[in-house]
């Protein structure tokens, strides 16, 4: 049933969407790309990992030139150009996303700057940003319309002092104090940025720790650093009320380790997690299904209870992350083309860009343990490694998780300078069902924070070259 | 095929409750004759057939709930009525009987381009008895689904009758002649010699009516061709089984999320509804592939290192669901199973054949009697010195007969004769249930060469007949096995076998148990030897004979007391009256 000759529409332009649509046009579909921006990009390049990513660029910067103190070189305070920063972001977002522009103009496909809706199964209304409605029919439809900013609504003042991720990345000015409410890897990324830039920032976490679900040795580190960069870390808190007061935010807290009841904050960062985007206009028409929490309900084949309409990307489901959502852009499109195709990874990486980074993939310590599945640890700290210690950066550490029995790769776990870089051989490891000896037996350069893999999985034999272990 | 589809019953009725079926497959119904008895809303009705012909299937039960349209019986070789058939089902005649229809989509519109005040179905059809103008292959008995065509006898333009051969159609079990069931002029020929017909398949469509040859008909042909490459053959195989395949290959209409088999705890933590399957130790690509073959991965053992799934693995697998699913199907792919063969072509030329019919057939049930029964061979001798002499007397009585008094013909009496006596030769075992099967009957097959290879004719109630009426039976069945006439009814219902070589030579060889029978008597050539009568040596006719028997149900001593009395019947044929 499969066919190349397909009229297709995707609906949202971000790193999901615009992957199937490219895709779908290189298999020679008619595609037609519906988004609200001018080009594609998505949250991710407009009001996500992109701009983040930049101004983290600049955050870690700034911290290293501090920290150059200790290795005898002084740089001073810096003097910090907002506007110019801001437009360097720009800069950065427009190269991206008019990348993408030139892309799909030179695949044919069809970009419509506006607000898409259901009509039917196969057809959608789209009102378009440079006036007039169309509407148009499809022979598939996929959806990959995305998530916001999740909203707590007694957390809601109408006021430039209340920041989402979007408005915070925005950067206004740098407040002489922020709170961040939530410790998850979006809270702790931008106050990071804004900690860097000579905010006082504080977190208020509702449980006991910051980046709730990632193994707890990984965060270790990272909480040590920030407990220097930051003004305060609240754990077991909960934000009870806000009340602007004009020269600032009051904001109350509740908790059993609560020491201030009470504090105005310049401003405040609400980052308690990201909603789907499933309440598309004419979506009743369709035979697409919501499952709990709002999200759309697929398949293995990203197809939804109408078979004829795919959804893809934070809309369908956690993680919300881009490079899950492009995956499943590329698995729905392959479907429509007719192949047999499934989104089955082994391991998704995930990876929090705060100083030092965490990122992890496959089977976590923490999820071993509530299944009850037994596993073996093996983990190289970054004080036996030579790399670290000539980047003064020792606090990391590398773990692999493994199966006793095969002695498989199940998970790889790493916190450190550069860890979102090295988790990619960690999910090859995986995706390919490598061994301990696999890793150990494949020559890593020297010196370079990379060997950390190959001397964890030495760790596992018991025959570490630059870790001695007393035999037990 | 003719469909009976439940007519329009009245205004505002549209189904009704089946209260009674007066009809079941296999019986004979005619136009008009009662079929169902349906209560509706209103009333019980009675529904009389607007078709002729003999049931096939029966697709409602008593008690179900039949709607108006709903096809509640079909026909095999059935004629359609015209002038008196309701109107709904004129509107939905399936295309098998509306050739002028001209293209599938148009099945449900009834006028030919040509005549277009005519009704599709009344075009060719002159009388209400006409036969349907195409002719499909009928059913060839239990579970023959299909045939390498080895002989057209037909081709278009040509005039066949109703029971005229239309092909000789080589099947696993033997070689058949098909005859027609329709009579008229030959239009189109559907099939070509040497392809693998089913059962069901158009094979010709006939001119509609004698005199009209203007007919546009476009009948809709049914794909026959083959190689369209392995991959395409290696998925279809696969299909074979719709079982497997749906196993194989998650089913691709929605279903509930299987969210992922991963839990990404980076915000709250909470993945909803994770199914939780191990990683599968197999590479993306050895995954995409598995997929594409419509293996499960997950049942694949791997052959690496921590139980890596390799892409060989993943094909070994494959092949191996094609074993089973073919098996199951009836086609055992036997060499699937067999070890791998060197590349003979490196020592010198070779011809690869295809295996066909008789030769594939036989190659499938040897292996399985081979590999089910555990065999074991009891040779013995017998004296058939006085034998020879009444056969010779009593050659010339058969003959009249029309039969030959060979070996063979009395040897089916003596076995006849010894199964009686020895029950447990004329058994199966059932090892599902842990029982032994009894037949009260008692049919023998008799091996027989022929060019095509080896059949096995049965003989019917040997113990019920003389040995002159065998005679004759065996050399009708012989010559009908030699000339490709036998029919698979033919070679069905033995419970034991005999296969004489004398006729070429030998003096022993031990013969494969036809399986489910549990043993087979072998005949080798006989001789003059010197045996010791009376304080001298005598020369005798010696008749060596071979028992091939199950161990799981005869027992050794058994097998050499069943042996010997054979032998001793051949030796004294008076005992056969005595005691058989």
């Amino acid at each position: 049933m499969g066919d190349s000759n397909l009229n297709i529409a995707v609906i949202g332009g971000g790193p999901g969407g615009y992957a199937a649509a490219f895709l779908a046009a290189d298999l020679g579909m008619k595609v037609t790309l519906i988004d609200r921006e001018q080009n594609p990009g998505g949250v991710c390049l407009y009001r996500g990992c992109i701009p983040s990513k930049a101004l983290l660029h600049v955050a870690a910067l700034i911290n290293e030139s501090r920290h150059a103190k200790n290795w005898g070189i002084e740089f001073g305070e810096p003097k910090i150009d907002v506007a110019r920063l801001r437009s360097f972001k720009e800069g950065v977002v427009n190269k991206l996303t008019g990348g993408l522009g030139q892309l799909s103009k030179q695949r044919n496909v069809t970009y419509i700057r506006g607000d898409a809706s259901f009509e039917s199964s196969n057809s959608v209304r789209v009102k378009k940003q440079a006036g007039g409605e169309d509407v148009l029919s499809f022979d598939r439809i996929i959806i990959a319309t995305g998530s916001r900013p999740a909203v707590i609504p007694t957390l809601k003042l109408d006021t430039p002092r209340m920041l989402d991720s979007t408005s915070a990345l925005d950067l206004a000015d740098v407040p002489g104090t922020l709170l961040v409410v939530g410790g998850g890897y979006i809270g702790l990324e931008l106050g990071t940025v804004y900690a860097a830039l000579g905010s006082k920032v504080s977190v208020v976490e509702m449980t006991p720790g910051l980046l709730p679900g990632a193994d707890r040795d990984l965060v270790a580190p990272l909480h040590k650093r920030l407990e220097k960069a930051f003004d305060a870390i609240m754990l077991n808190t909960t934000v009870t009320s806000v009340k602007d007061e004009g020269k600032g935010i009051r904001v109350s807290f509740d908790g059993k380790d609560v020491k201030e009841r009470e504090k105005v904050f310049d401003k405040v960062l609400v980052s308690v997690g990201r909603k789907p985007n499933s309440e598309i206009a004419g979506l009743d028409r369709t035979q697409v299904k919501l499952g709990p929490r709002g999200f759309i309900q697929v398949n293995k084949q990203l197809q939804t209870d109408n078979p004829a309409i795919y959804a893809i990307g934070d809309v369908v489901g956690e993680p919300m992350l881009a490079h899950k959502a492009s995956h499943e852009g590329r698995t729905a499109v392959e479907h429509i083309a007719g192949h047999k195709v499934a989104f089955e990874p082994n391991a998704i990486p995930a990876v929090v860009f705060t100083d030092p980074e965490i990122a992890w993939a496959g089977v976590t310590e923490t999820q071993a343990e509530k299944e009850g599945r037994e596993i073996k640890v093996a983990k190289f700290p970054w004080a036996a490694s030579g790399r670290a210690i000539t980047l003064d950066r020792t606090e990391g550490m590398t773990k692999l998780i493994i199966d006793p029995s095969s002695e498989r790769i199940l998970g790889v776990g790493m916190v450190g300078v550069g860890a979102g870089d090295m988790i990619a051989e960690g999910t090859l490891a995986i995706e390919m069902a490598a061994t301990a000896t696999d890793v150990e037996l494949t020559i890593h350069p020297h010196p370079t924070l990379s060997e950390t893999v190959m001397q964890a999985a030495e760790v596992f034999f018991g025959t570490s070259t630059d870790l001695y272990r007393p035999k037990r | 095929m003719t469909e009976f589809k439940l007519p329009e019953l009245g205004e505002n009725v549209h189904q009704g409750d089946l209260v009674r079926l007066m009809v079941a497959p296999g019986a004979t119904v005619a136009e008009g004759q009662p079929v169902i008895e349906l209560e509706t809303d209103k009333a019980v009705v009675e529904v009389p057939s607007s078709i002729s012909g003999t049931v096939k299937d029966v697709l409602v039960k008593q008690g179900e709930k039949v709607k108006v349209g709903q096809v509640v019986f079909t026909v095999e070789n059935g004629a359609k009525s015209v002038g008196r058939v309701p109107s709904p089902a004129k509107a939905d005649a399936p295309v098998a009987t509306a050739p002028a229809a001209p293209k599938p989509s148009a099945s449900t519109q009834a006028p030919a381009p040509k005549i277009p005040a005519t009704p599709a179905n009344e075009i060719s059809v002159p009388s209400e008895t006409s036969p349907a103008p195409e002719f499909k292959l009928p059913e060839l008995g239990e579970n023959i689904h299909q045939g390498d065509l080895v002989r057209l006898m037909v081709s278009a333009g040509s005039h066949i009758s109703e029971g005229e051969p239309v092909m000789e159609l080589e099947t696993d079990k033997a070689v058949v002649e098909v005859p027609s069931s329709v009579t008229g002029t030959v239009k189109d020929v559907l099939v070509k010699q040497g392809e693998k017909i089913k059962v069901g398949q158009l094979i010709f469509t006939l001119q509609a009516g004698a005199t009209t040859t203007t007919q546009p008909q476009q009948p809709s042909r049914t794909d026959v061709g083959h190689g369209e490459g392995a991959r395409m053959a290696f998925q279809a195989a696969m299909q074979a089984e719709g079982k497997t395949e749906e196993q194989a290959l998650p089913p691709e209409q929605p279903r509930p999320p299987a969210v992922a088999t991963f839990s990404m705890p980076l915000n709250l933590g909470k993945s909803a509804g994770t199914e939780h399957r191990d990683p599968v130790p197999a590479a993306p690509h050895t995954r995409r592939l598995a997929r594409e073959l419509g293996v499960d991965i997950h049942s694949v053992q791997g052959s690496g290192p921590g139980g890596r799934i390799s892409e060989d693995d993943v094909k070994v697998y494959a092949k191996s669901l094609i074993a089973t699913a073919v098996s199951s199907a009836g086609v055992t792919a036997t060499h699937l199973r067999q070890p791998k063969l060197p590349d003979f072509a490196k020592f010198g030329k070779v011809e690869r054949v295809s295996m066909r019919g008789v030769r594939r057939k036989t190659a499938e049930h040897m292996w399985e009697a081979w590999t089910t029964i555990p065999h074991v061979t009891q040779q013995d001798k017998a004296d058939i010195t006085e034998l020879e002499q009444l056969r010779a007397r009593f050659g010339p009585k058969a003959a009249e007969a029309g039969g030959k008094l060979t070996v063979t013909a009395i040897a089916l009496k003596v076995c006849a004769s010894a199964l009686k006596i020895f029950p447990q030769f004329n058994a199966s075992i059932d090892m599902e249930t842990e029982e032994i099967i009894y037949k009260q009957y008692i049919n023998i097959g008799v091996a027989v060469d022929t060019d095509r290879g080896l059949l096995v004719p049965v003989i019917r109630d040997v113990d019920k007949k003389n040995i002159v009426e065998l005679a004759a039976e065996l050399t009708q069945l012989s010559k009908k096995a030699r000339e490709k006439k036998l029919q698979p009814a033919d070679m069905e219902g033995g419970t034991f076998t005999i296969t004489n070589l004398g006729g070429i030579g030998g003096t022993g060889f031990s013969p494969i148990v036809n399986h489910p029978e549990v043993a087979i008597l072998g005949l080798s050539r006989s001789s003059i030897e010197p045996i010791w009568v009376n304080d001298k040596f005598e020369p005798r006719q010696v008749l060596p004979v071979s028992l091939s028997y199950d161990h799981r149900l005869i027992d050794g001593a058994d097998a050499a007391r069943f042996l010997r009395w054979i032998a001793e019947a051949f030796e004294q044929p008076f005992l056969l009256s005595v005691q058989g």
